[in-house]
């Protein structure tokens, strides 16, 4: 038995309370731009609506992406101080492991086949992870990514070495997350590590060196 | 420039006492052999205003009240209070009786009583909003005027209540901040800066800002709680700073600050960054002294502030219209090829040179700027300027004194930024200036703004580094303010604002 937040902010705002598999209570609003606005009253909600108290939590599960930055990091700096607040361990769960868990589990059509999950990346690029099925835990066996890339580039490199695969496309949801990570608490693989899945460098321009302002209007 | 001070009344105030008294009670004074007796017995308190001047030496003596408390009475009275006809409206009245307040707490009183006459509806409406209720009549009690005599009572608020642990969270630029207060007492003050990873890039990167803070939120909670000698439970609200600054590193201490408060079940304050700069105050005074003229230099801001009221009423006479003075210190200090941040290595090789080598332009300080522009401020041009002249220098194949180049920058900027600051303040008859942010650390700064505010008749106020420079408690310190003046806390929808207006005090 084991009581679970998860708090995923790679695409909306998506908060559930769980207790195992059972959701109780969820929240989730699909803006790519409000989780500033969105995450206190989300989490406020499941357990307003619940009646359940913050302290009986026993994880605090964050998605960790990979998604766009601002929003992913209002998601996991949340879930990192809700764990600090009522004292609950804290779980870090890859986003994507979490849309294949739900693809597989309620998709029929999909047990055994390799599968793509693509998300937006932006800038022509899409996050993408590779799955083989589910293991005997029912957690998602990883063939490979996560990663970020072109769409077509990413798809000629994994045939090339994977073969066939179906694609998805998708946006992870906290009941979800929060199932992954009681699978991997029961199979004992759950990870601590809440960090940022960014997959690339910030943007920032180095200086040239000596660099002066504008162009020049003497000399 | 007048300053008011309230200090406990000696003996040798009675003379001065004794001609307010007559001033102000022109019809049922009492007694100079009543007066002394109220001074010298053991049960009573009365405290004096005692204004000093610039002008003159000495104080003078404007204005006085009395508490009267018996030991082992929990009740206690207000004996009497006046203020000389000419310093009415100046909040002296109000800060007496706050004064007698906190004395009835301190020697155990749960109540105060008082009189006041029925035609004196002032005097009724201030002890009304320090929360005195009437609770009798006494008919034609002032003689021999004949006047109905209102007898108010307060509850004295426990010392408990209005003393609420608020943890505050800043992450509106390059530091994440931490700090814990309780009241107006600093109790921890944790920063944990991303200026290193700033550096190679010559300035803030947002995106290294907000990565940054998200690494460092547990952190430095952690360090703050245990610095503080408190556990997060003990936390009566939380405060966050949601604007103005990078919108990507303020929706970090936003969601963070959220979750913290509805884990815990407490309030949450959304407040604003470039007031909690002005806030930082009260950790140091016990209060912010308004009205005052705030200056807030960093790398992000160059604010010119005017403060009615912390909470109440912040007014923006004016900022930079393109960089930021922190800002162009870091490009010029580049530009001369000096390490970031600018401001450090800008001031210590200025040392070495004279600031009044070469005169640079000094931003938005022509007749027809100061029409428009009076307390706004330009560092663009200066920064442009810098550039030309050292290309000029080079150019030619001169050799030319980098600490000349460095101290004359340094003056324009500082020179700009004081003279805009003393205008507000002597343009407002405002007799005190507050400066905040980082750049307050540069030493010419200092320097400057406390010979042009002495020359002026103007108090300057420095808080200590910690608190000038992006901080947590700053944000914790104005939280408390809002708590303790009662106000609602803010609705949990709140985001973060990049442009928050400074008359966003707090975010409803």
């Amino acid at each position: 038995m084991a009581l679970i937040l998860a708090v995923d902010t790679t695409a909306g705002t998506s908060v559930a309370l769980l207790r195992d598999d059972r959701v109780l209570a969820e929240f989730g609003h699909d803006s790519g731009v409000k989780h500033a606005e969105l995450i206190g009253s989300a989490i406020h909600e499941v357990f307003e609506r619940t009646g359940v108290r913050p302290q009986a939590l026993d994880a605090v599960v964050v998605g960790r992406g990979p998604a766009l930055f601002t929003g992913l990091r209002v998601g996991i700096a949340a879930g990192l101080m809700f764990a600090e607040a009522v004292g609950a361990k804290l779980i870090g769960a890859v986003s994507h492991d979490a849309i294949a868990l739900e693809l597989y589990s309620s998709d029929g059509s999909l047990p055994g086949l390799p599968l793509l999950i693509t998300t937006d990346a932006r800038r022509g690029e899409v996050y993408w992870a590779l799955y083989g099925g589910l293991e005997d835990a029912g957690i998602p066996v990883v063939l490979a990514g996560p990663g970020v890339g072109k769409h077509a580039q990413v798809v000629v490199a994994l045939e090339a070495e994977f073969g066939s695969f179906t694609e998805r496309t998708g946006g992870a949801s906290a009941q979800w997350v929060a199932r992954l990570a009681a699978r991997q608490m029961i199979a004992g693989v759950a990870s601590e590590d809440t960090t940022a899945l960014y997959l690339r460098a910030p943007d920032a321009v180095m200086p040239k060196p000596n660099q002066q302002f504008g162009k020049r209007v003497s000399g | 420039m007048m300053r008011y001070t309230i200090r406990p009344a000696q003996i040798a105030d009675l003379a001065a006492i004794m001609e307010l008294e007559h001033d102000a009670f022109a019809s049922d004074y009492w007694s100079e052999a009543s007066m002394r007796d109220e001074l010298t017995a053991s049960h009573t308190s009365y405290f004096v205003v005692a204004r000093t001047t610039s002008a003159e030496p000495g104080y003078r003596v404007v204005g006085y009240a009395g508490l009267a408390k018996l030991p082992g009475s929990t009740q206690s009275d207000v004996q009497t209070i006046a203020v000389e006809s000419r310093e009415r409206d100046k909040g002296l009245g109000r800060r007496l009786m706050e004064q007698l307040i906190a004395e009835a707490r301190r020697l155990g009183a749960t109540e105060i009583f008082l009189d006041v006459r029925a035609d004196n509806p002032v005097a009724q409406h201030l002890y009304e909003s320090l929360g005195f209720e009437t609770i009798d009549r006494r008919k034609t009690y002032y003689q021999p005027d004949g006047v109905d005599a209102i007898v108010m009572r307060l509850v004295i608020p426990a010392a408990t209540e209005v003393q609420p642990v608020v943890l505050g969270i800043e992450s509106s630029c390059d530091e994440t901040g931490v700090g814990i207060v309780r009241g107006t007492t600093l109790l921890a003050n944790v920063i944990s800066s991303s200026m290193e990873a700033h550096a190679r890039f010559g300035g803030v990167v947002p995106e290294v800002a907000a990565r940054a803070h998200l690494e460092a939120l547990q952190p430095t909670i952690r360090k703050a709680l245990a610095e503080a000698q408190i556990s997060l439970e003990e936390v009566d609200a939380i405060a966050v700073a949601n604007g103005p600054g990078l919108a990507g590193a303020l929706m970090v201490g936003v969601g963070a600050a959220k979750a913290l408060a509805v884990g815990l079940g407490k309030p949450i304050y959304a407040v604003n960054h470039l007031v909690g700069h002005v806030g930082a105050d009260v950790l140091e005074r016990g209060e912010v002294e308004v009205p005052t003229i705030a200056l807030l230099v960093s790398g992000g801001h160059t604010s010119l502030l005017l403060v009615r009221d912390l909470i109440d009423d912040v007014q923006l006479l004016g900022e930079t219209i393109d960089d930021a003075a922190g800002e162009a210190f870091d490009k010029v200090a580049r530009l001369l090829g000096l390490r970031y941040p600018g401001g450090p290595e800008i001031d210590r090789v200025a040392a070495e040179g004279d600031p009044k080598a070469i005169r640079f332009p000094r931003g938005l300080t022509l007749p027809k700027d100061m029409e428009k522009h009076r307390y706004d401020f330009s560092f663009s041009g200066l920064k442009t300027a810098v550039a030309r002249w050292v290309e000029v220098a080079q150019d030619s194949g001169q050799e030319f004194s980098v600490p000349d180049v460095a101290a004359s920058f340094r003056e324009a900027v500082v020179d700009v930024l004081v003279s805009k600051a003393v205008n507000a303040c002597l343009d407002h008859k405002v007799p005190r200036l507050l400066l905040g942010g980082g750049v307050v650390a540069n030493r010419r700064l200092r320097e400057v703004a406390a010979e042009r505010c002495q020359a002026n008749g103007i108090e300057l106020r420095i808080p200590a580094f910690d608190l000038c420079t992006d901080n947590g408690a700053m944000i914790a310190a104005l939280g408390a303010q809002l708590v303790m003046a009662g106000r609602q806390a803010s609705d949990l929808g709140f985001g973060a604002d990049s442009t928050l207006p400074v008359t966003t005090i707090q975010t409803a």
